[in-house]
């Protein structure tokens, strides 16, 4: 086993036998109540993206230039990623090390990384520019959509694999 | 034919049996009303922190509900289907829960908080519009509609926790 594998694997170990872990898991409401932070700040990070999407390929939102609804929707943006964040990592420390071995898991965090530096690197740049060409727009557009339905479909997928492995298991 | 009897007939249904015992149409309903909120769920709280002034100050409401409404009126139409669909796998357990009377409540006192803007503030939109802030009875909407749709979510989880394990 490579040592970096070691290392997240004992990281696991450690958010499983936390006290917001352990605390979590031992709660019936908790874990829903995490939850719901998690599909609020879905719903605004979600939208947010949608809406600078839609106006980048000319779909909605026209009478605004792209500019002046990045700047209005980074902060929401920022904000409900790190509420996404905090919370996603509060429902994964109740099951890190059985999350370490889920290929959905890990697939959505690699989509995660992809979505977020994406997100704050050339989708930035050609959402702050009035000036963008139509084929970059229509590019990081897709792109944008392509990594955060990655994301969002590595989520849902999350709960499935879990339990067809809790029920292959003898 | 009482409600409950409806309940049970529709869980009698072959189209019922067939949502229950699917092993994908779970998965692919449940995943599209999550995937849903974004747009849906997403654009409702942007306008609610809007009325709130909260965000996207520089858009006149008037244009956010023009720009919003096709979005929200096909958002609202794919929630309501897939969430019709997902209630039609078990609708008297369903129905058993606290949580699914609350949800359903609430989604009616939300319709009625838009019903209400609609028919005053609403139709009065030119006269605040273009105000530097929004008029108290506006965000009394926008906070109105706030809450009832965290609570909405909420009671949502809350049905999926509350159901007997399959």
């Amino acid at each position: 086993m490579h040592a970096l594998q070691a290392a997240i694997l004992s990281f696991c170990e450690w958010c499983n036998a936390s006290f917001f872990g352990t605390g979590i898991r031992d709660s019936v409401w908790l874990f829903p109540f995490v939850e719901i932070f998690h599909l609020l700040a879905l719903a605004i990070l979600g939208g947010a993206v949608i809406i600078l999407n839609l106006r980048l390929v000319g779909i909605g939102f026209r009478n605004d230039p792209p500019s002046a609804l990045h700047r209005d929707l980074r902060p929401w943006m920022v904000g409900s990623l790190i509420v996404m964040l905090v919370s996603g990592f509060l429902l994964f420390s109740t099951e890190a090390v059985k999350m370490y071995g889920n290929w959905a898991f890990q697939l959505k965090m690699l989509f995660l990384l992809l979505a977020a530096v994406f997100t704050f690197t050339l989708h930035g740049r050609v959402t702050s520019r009035d000036d963008s060409p139509a084929g970059a727009r229509w590019a990081v557009a897709v792109v944008s959509t392509i990594l955060w339905l990655g994301v969002g479909l590595g989520g849902r997928a999350i709960g499935y694999v879990t339990t067809a492995a809790t029920a292959a298991t003898p | 034919m009482s409600f409950d009897h409806f309940l049970h007939w529709l869980y009698d249904t072959p189209f019922s049996a067939t949502m229950r015992e699917s092993v994908w149409a779970e998965p692919l309903f449940e995943t599209i009303h999550v995937l849903t909120l974004t747009v849906f769920l997403g654009f409702v709280l942007l306008l609610d922190l809007r009325m709130l002034d909260l965000a996207m100050r520089r858009k006149r409401i008037s244009a956010m509900f023009e720009h919003m409404n096709p979005w929200l009126f096909g958002g609202f139409a794919v929630m309501i289907v897939t969430g019709l669909l997902l209630f039609s796998a078990d609708p008297v357990a369903f129905y058993s829960t606290i949580f699914f009377k609350l949800k359903m409540i609430m989604l009616v006192l939300a319709g009625v908080n838009v019903l209400v803007f609609n028919k005053t503030l609403g139709r009065r939109m030119g006269e605040w519009d273009a105000a530097a802030a929004t008029p108290v009875g506006v965000k009394v909407t926008g906070l109105l509609s706030l809450v009832l749709w965290v609570s909405i979510v909420a009671a949502g989880r809350g049905i999926a926790y509350a159901l007997p394990p399959p």
